[in-house]
């Protein structure tokens, strides 16, 4: 289970570089579209119909971080109480999980927040950053804990 | 081995995987439509009704929407054939895209009427697989005519035909566009002009008239067809009357550096226009606004027509070349709440016999065994939508709220409504009359219509789309019924 949780926060951290490239590649192709003189306006995003280049990077944003990093999230939580270290719990697995799946939840809140209060886009981006860190931290961290339930049985043990 | 311990949790895990499994496939099952009628829709929660009359009388009794006619005696005025192809459509300026033609081109051609002529329309589906209907967009249609697949008629399969008959009363502005799997059919151009003019011309709205019709096809912006934009060759000073329809999924900017006046919406006069400047103009999905605009004396005015095309007015010579270069949108928008000079609307809704509530919102949920983030009624996910049971001669009036983050374009079939307020400030311009209201996210409009017009009315979002996600409800007048189903037979998929 350790290495599944590992790889599901991996997933997680992963998913975040590819929400940065995405939109990034998106605006870039607007950017290009309109010094080309194409009109981005109501009529043309509600036709589901926009043909630029980089067009594809708001597909992949909604459906990364709308289904994939959120799922993952979930998943996470879940495996997190299964991960065992030498038959005995891995301490912080959970809060860790916990803490991934809060920051991804206020990060899908803000990002479905922002048509109405582009402000919110400031945290958006700086959230993102936390959702990456925490799940690289997590991915680590079972690792770490692994390696020092190896050395210390006892230790990191937690009764319950 | 495993010990016994092990074996009954191994054993109580499958019992409760398999249950839930069961449980998440009955729920899902519960879901799916299959062949269905509107009739049924509403079915024990009725949209709540308050008023001074009593509850619908028993549904499925009485009329028929097909008996729902125009005068079948009367020899119509004009007639018109219109056959619906699915093909590939040239547009001049731009790139060829699949999509549907009527008449060989899309938008097809221009029906023009005169106010109380009988239209008859001879609608022959030549090649559209997947069947289709016309349905008259803003004009008070008696029912059978509405050309709602599964509702009003069925869908009009390769090879059939179908025919529409309607008398013109109001004159102006609207468009006629398929009713059969409407989303991708309007989207691939199902769709063309009507324009009935008055009996008498009225005064000041121009010697000059022309339709500027907005469609974005496979992502270019055209005007009447054409990625191009238009020159409209008129006399220095003279008034050229121009009539844009929004035939798209959103919302449509209008603005020009010269001064107008928005002389009609959704084919309704406005009493009293004033010049606007400095403003732009919002025309909602599906709606239509008449702009008349001066030339100037010298060279041309441009009206800007949604984001991406222009018309020029004036100087014949010039031509395009010579028109004012383009201005800027304005971030102001004009508001037709207060716009115009007050009138008698010719009925009185203070005190109405029914008031409904349409509040939009939004919800996960599973809609025809599809999973979505879905629109809802009233907190209520399609089908378990209110129906709005009318009994004809009542004054409706409907409070509609968007609790969503998106605008909704709100049409109603078969009725003009009148804007009576919004969010709590009453309308103070002229009778602002609409078939397609635009509710921005937190509005709250309250309007209101007679119910003189007896069927079964859609009453839907006109971002297309929204109403294949479920945002999509009725207006059923007492005593009518349809022997029409979606989903069936027929292949009724009216959304």
């Amino acid at each position: 289970m350790r290495r599944i949780y590992s790889a599901i926060a991996w997933i997680i951290a992963g998913g975040v570089v590819v929400q940065a490239a995405s939109i990034a590649f998106a605006l870039g192709g607007i950017g290009r579209y309109v010094q080309d003189g194409g009109v981005i306006d109501k009529a043309l995003v509600e036709s589901r119909q926009a043909t630029f280049t980089g067009d594809l990077g708001f597909p992949i944003h909604g459906i990364v971080g709308g289904m994939v990093i959120p799922l993952a999230a979930v998943a996470l939580l879940i495996v997190a109480f299964f991960v065992k270290a030498q038959g005995a719990r891995v301490r912080g697995a959970r809060l860790w999980a916990g803490i991934v799946l809060g920051l991804v939840a206020l990060q899908i809140t803000l990002g479905y927040s922002i048509v109405d209060m582009p402000y919110l886009g400031l945290i958006h981006g700086a959230n993102a950053l936390a959702v990456l860190l925490a799940a690289v931290y997590a991915a680590l961290r079972v690792r770490r804990a692994a390696l020092s339930v190896a050395e210390e049985p006892a230790a990191n043990a937690i009764t319950t | 081995m495993p010990s016994r311990r092990d074996l009954v949790h191994r054993a109580a895990a499958a019992i409760a995987v398999t249950s839930a499994l069961g449980l998440g496939a009955l729920g899902w099952g519960s879901t799916l439509l299959g062949e269905y009628s509107v009739m049924d829709m509403g079915g024990g929660q009725a949209a709540h009704a308050h008023g001074t009359r009593t509850g619908p009388g028993s549904p499925g009794s009485g009329l028929s929407v097909t008996e729902l006619v125009a005068d079948p005696l009367r020899v119509p005025d004009v007639r018109v054939e219109l056959v619906a192809r699915q093909q590939t459509i040239e547009i001049p300026g731009g790139r060829p895209v699949e999509g549907y033609t009527v008449n060989g081109t899309s938008p097809g051609p221009t029906i023009r009427a005169r106010q109380g002529d009988l239209v008859e329309v001879e609608f022959r589906n030549e090649s559209v697989a997947a069947g289709a209907t016309l349905h008259w967009h803003g004009i008070d249609v008696p029912n059978a005519a509405d050309g709602v697949a599964g509702i009003t008629q069925d869908a009009v399969p390769a090879g059939g035909h179908h025919t529409y008959r309607f008398t013109a009363d109001d004159a102006g502005t609207y468009w006629y566009h398929s009713h059969q799997v409407s989303h991708e059919q309007v989207e691939g151009g199902l769709l063309g002009a009507i324009v009935i003019e008055p009996v008498q011309p009225p005064a000041g709205t121009g010697d000059t008239d022309a339709v500027a019709l907005l469609h974005v096809y496979g992502g270019q912006h055209t005007l009447n067809g054409r990625v191009q934009d238009e020159h409209l060759p008129t006399e220095p000073g003279a008034t050229a009357r121009i009539r844009v329809i929004n035939t798209d999924q959103g919302t449509a900017a209008v603005w020009s550096a010269s001064p107008f006046r928005v002389v009609a919406t959704d084919g309704h006069e406005v009493n009293g226009p004033a010049v606007v400047e400095g403003r732009k103009v919002l025309i909602p999905a599906g709606g239509r606004v008449d702009f008349a605009v001066q030339a100037p004396a010298h060279r041309s005015g441009r009206l800007h027509v949604g984001g991406a095309r222009s018309i020029s007015i004036g100087d014949p010579g010039a031509g395009d070349a010579g028109a004012t270069p383009s201005a800027r949108q304005s971030s102001e928008t004009l508001d037709l709440l207060a716009y115009g000079d007050p009138a008698p609307p010719g009925f009185d809704p203070q005190s109405p016999d029914r008031t409904f509530d349409y509040v939009i919102g939004r919800r996960l949920g599973l809609i025809d065994g599809r999973p979505g983030n879905f629109w809802t009624i009233n907190g209520r996910l399609f089908p378990d939508v209110p129906m709005f049971h009318v009994r004809e001669g009542d004054v409706v009036v409907m409070r509609v709220v968007n609790d969503s983050g998106e605008v909704h374009p709100m049409h109603l079939h078969g009725h003009h409504v009148l804007v009576l307020s919004r969010d709590g400030n009453p309308a103070s311009g002229s009778p602002w009359w609409v078939d397609s209201l635009d509710v921005h996210p937190g509005e709250k409009y309250e309007i209101a219509f007679i119910a003189d017009n007896p069927g079964i009315w859609s009453d839907h979002c006109h971002t297309l789309p929204h109403a294949v996600d479920g945002l999509v409800a009725h207006v059923m007048y007492e005593g009518v019924s349809t022997p029409f189903t979606i989903n069936g037979g027929a292949g009724n998929q009216p959304e």
